[in-house]
């Protein structure tokens, strides 16, 4: 297997871009990584699109023909990649392996999304499911893990609250998010219920936005400019779905990362910074025990320690994460690798961590029998 | 014309009902390991062509395993404050997703004795009423 590196890195704003297709906002994250790289289209060899829902949203399918296009790279193999939440971090991994197999030398990984809604439309996603016939909402099966987290380990709203705090704050230093504010625990608890015990603050929410990554092998780096940064592991798994799991965590995730420490031959302790999955407060409090930042169940000790702040010793989505940097789904996996350059690049502005050189990115796509249908690790070295 | 109601999903029920009885919810289970599925699986993935699935009818009660009230209408129009949560179904060995009720917290904590009930869930836009399930507390 060879190793695998990333040469460009770029996104747009997250946020709402009511006026903007898909291929406006995948056009522009393209564009900025190649630019990044200092490649042109017609060095890459190979793309890889990821988007969860625009077949059901807009009506459209093909999206990574269109955005690739868009920035000037056809007549090579194109695929899309669709993995719900973990469609950009797939399509990460899908451009990985495809050199790291030996197939390209050079290819590009975007991820694209516009979830952003009138105002009052649901998204009508997993129609297929049993649960969703039934009711079941996104917000609502994260309650039901976050009632189970407080019942077991006592976990408190406060310590929940504290993890959106925590991340508006690093947004507001991040001139890509969604939201530029401040918040305060009172804030995020006094916000409109939406499943108990997660308030509309404790929820990210709906976005547009586009992401991209330019991947390419070590003999590449030698003619490139830029600043490479490796892929030391990249690991995709998918849940056992068991019916009796304790679903105060994802044994998904532990194994997922387990995994990946070992492929990256380093342990949580190596890590710089990290970027998980809070679509929901307490996801990023069991990704801290998933991840093994901490041990089962002391996910709200962790955040009332301050150790996942930005200056703390470890900070968890210094980006601002999915809570206020915004979740346009397919294009999240991607934006968070995007971060991790930055940041291990010394290029990350008022929220940078100095001296960062491993870091570490988590997402979850979707939900099947109160399991998670795919999960992916990817952790990044400067070396 | 339309029949004025559907099942939410076909194969969740025993149906049609002999004489008075009340429906219950159809499951299956491998007669090798002893797993149960609801919804019904076409395979054991455990023991896959070793064992054979045998229909079962679920135990009507449950346990409360967790709980939350969403405060939202759901896509499929369930209007906002519903109840859901998985049930035990401690005879069968099986953790079932299910809406509850009502939407009162304190009757739909875990641990809290529950018992099957079939009824409408939802209306379509069709004015058909959707049959599915729901648990409600024994007292």
């Amino acid at each position: 297997m060879r190793e695998v590196y990333i040469i460009g890195a770029g996104m747009t704003q997250f946020g709402k871009h009511p006026a903007r297709s898909l291929r406006s906002l995948g056009f522009e994250a393209c564009l900025n990584a190649l630019r990044d790289a200092g490649v042109k289209p017609k060095e890459i060899q190979a793309g890889y699109c990821g988007n969860a829902l625009a077949s059901a949203l807009q009506g459209e399918t093909g999206v990574g023909q269109n955005v690739f296009w868009e920035a000037g790279i056809s007549g090579i193999p194109i695929v899309n990649v669709e993995n719900a939440c973990a469609s950009g971090s797939t399509a990460l991994r899908e451009g990985w392996m495809a050199i790291a197999g030996g197939f390209y030398e050079m290819v590009i990984v975007a991820g694209v999304e516009k979830t952003v809604m009138p105002k009052g439309t649901m998204l009508n996603v997993g129609a297929g499911d049993l649960e969703t016939k039934l009711g079941d909402v996104f917000p609502g099966y994260f309650a039901l893990i976050a009632k189970k987290h407080m019942e077991k380990y006592a976990t408190t709203s406060e310590q929940l609250a504290k993890v959106s705090v925590k991340n508006h704050f690093n947004g507001s230093l991040n001139p890509y998010a969604q939201f530029q504010k401040l918040m305060t625990v009172e804030e995020v608890l006094n916000s409109p219920m939406i499943a108990d015990p997660l308030t509309l603050y404790s929820c990210c929410p709906n976005s547009d936005g586009s992401a991209a990554l330019i991947l390419c092998s070590k003999e590449k780096t030698q003619n490139i400019n830029g600043r490479p940064v490796r892929i030391a592991a990249s690991i995709l798994t998918t849940g056992t779905y068991d019916n009796h799991r304790d679903i105060t965590g994802w044994e998904v995730e532990q194994r997922a990362a387990q995994k990946a420490y070992e492929m990256a031959s380093l342990g949580p302790k190596d890590l710089n910074l990290v970027e998980v999955h809070d679509a929901f407060t307490i996801s990023e409090l069991i990704h801290y025990e998933g991840l093994g930042l901490c041990s089962l169940g002391e996910g709200g000790r962790l955040i009332d320690q301050g150790v996942t702040e930005l200056s703390g010793r470890i900070p968890v989505n210094p980006s601002g994460g999915l809570l206020s940097k915004g979740h346009p789904v397919g294009a999240s996996g991607v934006a968070q690798v995007v971060e991790i350059i930055w940041q291990l690049r010394g290029e990350a502005g008022k929220r940078q961590i100095r001296n960062a050189r491993v870091g570490l990115a988590q997402i979850m796509g979707g939900n099947k029998e109160g399991d998670t249908r795919a999960c992916t690790v990817h952790i990044l070295i400067k070396d | 014309m339309d029949q004025s109601w559907e099942l939410v999903q076909e194969g969740l029920f025993d149906y049609p009902l002999a004489d008075r009885q009340r429906p219950a919810l159809l499951a299956n289970r491998c007669n090798k390991c002893g797993k149960t599925f609801f919804p019904k699986r076409n395979l054991c993935p455990d023991c896959f062509e070793d064992g054979n699935l045998e229909d079962i009818l679920l135990d009507k009660r449950g346990i409360i395993y967790a709980s939350t009230v969403v405060h939202v209408t759901s896509p499929v129009g369930i209007k906002a404050p519903y109840a859901y949560g998985y049930v035990e179904i401690p005879k069968n060995q099986v953790r079932i997703f299910a809406l509850f009720t009502g939407s009162d917290p304190p009757s739909f904590i875990p641990g809290q004795e529950v018992e099957l009930v079939v009824e409408p869930v939802w209306e379509n836009n069709r004015g058909q009423k959707i049959i599915g399930y729901k648990f409600k507390p024994i007292s």
